[in-house]
């Protein structure tokens, strides 16, 4: 297997879990918005 | 005074420009007959007609009298435009203004499809290096996978724009041919009762979400992005900047005009500038049909990333709670399209089953995802290569 053939496995690897990190951390931020920042009407029926 | 003199474009045509003008015609007919990506399509094919004239003032050419280079108005737009990356970006403010996240906030997991279904650029990425290309044209060419013009366009012109031309074509030829490349894929990988699994959205379809979580997504995200990859900040950037400037509800008007003006007028001039790469002395090399075939690769694999992911992630889950796998290759860029196929596929096997939602909410996880891979394309090609 030629070096430039290795270097692009590697660079897969590390590219595929890197969106998965990435998208991992963008599925974290919406469900901590949804959280912090509910639909009002939402919130409204929950205080009630 | 002989027919060089009279007619030079007749007397210095040759078999290749023929060929290349053939090229532009059948774009063209493959625009309006077909509908396959017609924005794009139509002004790439007349481009190729355009710059396959010999002595075309559409490119640059040295006039002979004096022996100074005339400047070609599409080699112009092609400096300002394409080896700027202003043309992708604008194109992406666009894009940007035309998403709307509500779907993800109300399916967020399927956004993970979205991660799965680029492996076909990463695989295309390894077979082209095998296959004696660099690791800058190899990742350019994997970047095909994403199914995502404007950043297909945006790494191939930072890393090979010697194939930027046959790069565009394939990307967006293929993104026209989803409803035909993706049906075989899942069928293969799927079988008929994996097909029929019926997904529970009950109550997710009607969730409102909050207008204030919609306006910090995309500011928040941009930060994120920038702060753990920097390069990527112009892509994802420019898109949360269109996101922002539709979900903010102060900038109407604005929003308007990137998801129609902007969007119409970069299209047309991306489209025509494009085209000044398809000469035939560029274009008409085996380079090209294999760049072609890749791309074909590229969108076979990811459309397998999606599906297998899927079905990974049924082995965890319990019986009634199972994701159709065909969702899984929603997590392509190719909005709404692919959701529509997926949905549409569905419906084929059982009418009474609705995957439209959350076939929905993987595409648009499918748009973040190419852009953030584009991204990592960035940051990762220049430390290796």
């Amino acid at each position: 297997m030629s070096p430039t053939v290795q270097t692009a496995l590697l660079i897969s690897g590390i590219g595929m879990i890197g969106i998965f990190i990435f998208m991992a951390l963008f599925y974290l931020l919406i469900l901590a918005l949804d959280k912090l920042l509910p639909h009002k009407e939402e919130a409204k029926a929950d205080e009630k | 005074m002989g027919l060089e003199q009279l007619l030079p474009a007749i007397a210095d045509m040759t078999w290749q420009d023929l060929i290349m003008i053939g090229v532009g015609i059948l774009l063209i007919y493959l625009a309006i007959a077909k509908e396959y990506e017609p924005t794009l399509l139509l002004p790439m094919g007349f481009g190729a007609i355009l710059v396959n004239i010999p002595w075309s003032s559409a490119l640059t050419q040295i006039d002979p009298a004096t022996g100074e280079a005339v400047q070609g108005i599409l080699n112009i737009f092609f400096d300002a435009g394409i080896v700027t990356e202003v043309f992708p970006l604008l194109i992406f403010i666009a894009i940007g203004a035309m998403i709307d996240f509500g779907p993800l906030f109300r399916n967020p997991s399927l956004l993970l499809f979205g991660a799965a279904a680029q492996f076909g650029i990463f695989i295309t990425m390894i077979f082209a290096t095998s296959l004696g290309y660099d690791l800058r044209e190899a990742a350019s060419i994997g970047i095909i996978g994403a199914a995502d013009g404007p950043t297909s366009i945006v790494v191939a012109s930072r890393f090979a724009p010697n194939l930027l031309g046959p790069i565009s074509v394939a990307a967006y030829s293929y993104m026209a041919l989803v409803p035909i490349i993706q049906p075989l894929v899942i069928r293969l990988l799927t079988s008929r009762k994996e097909r029929l699994i019926r997904m529970s959205t009950t109550g997710h379809n009607n969730k409102v979400i909050s207008k204030k979580a919609l306006i910090v997504f995309p500011i928040v995200v941009t930060i994120v992005a920038g702060i753990i990859a920097p390069s990527s900040l112009s892509l994802i950037g420019f898109l949360m900047f269109g996101n922002l400037v539709r979900e903010c509800g102060v900038l109407n008007k604005l929003s308007l005009s990137a998801q129609n003006e902007l969007a119409s007028l970069v299209t047309l001039l991306l489209g025509i500038t494009i085209a000044s790469t398809m000469t035939a002395e560029r274009f008409i090399r085996l380079d090209t049909l294999i760049i072609i075939g890749l791309g074909l690769f590229a969108f076979i694999f990811d459309t397998f990333g999606g599906v297998i992911f899927a079905k990974f992630l049924n082995l965890f889950r319990k019986e009634g709670n199972k994701i159709n796998p065909m969702i899984g290759a929603c997590g392509i860029s190719a909005f709404p399209m692919s959701a529509r196929v997926i949905h549409q596929m569905g419906q084929k096997e059982d009418p009474y089953n609705y995957l439209l939602m959350p076939a929905i909410s993987a595409n648009v996880g499918g748009q973040i995802g190419s852009v953030v891979a584009g991204g990592i394309i960035l940051t990762l090609i220049p430390l290796f290569a």
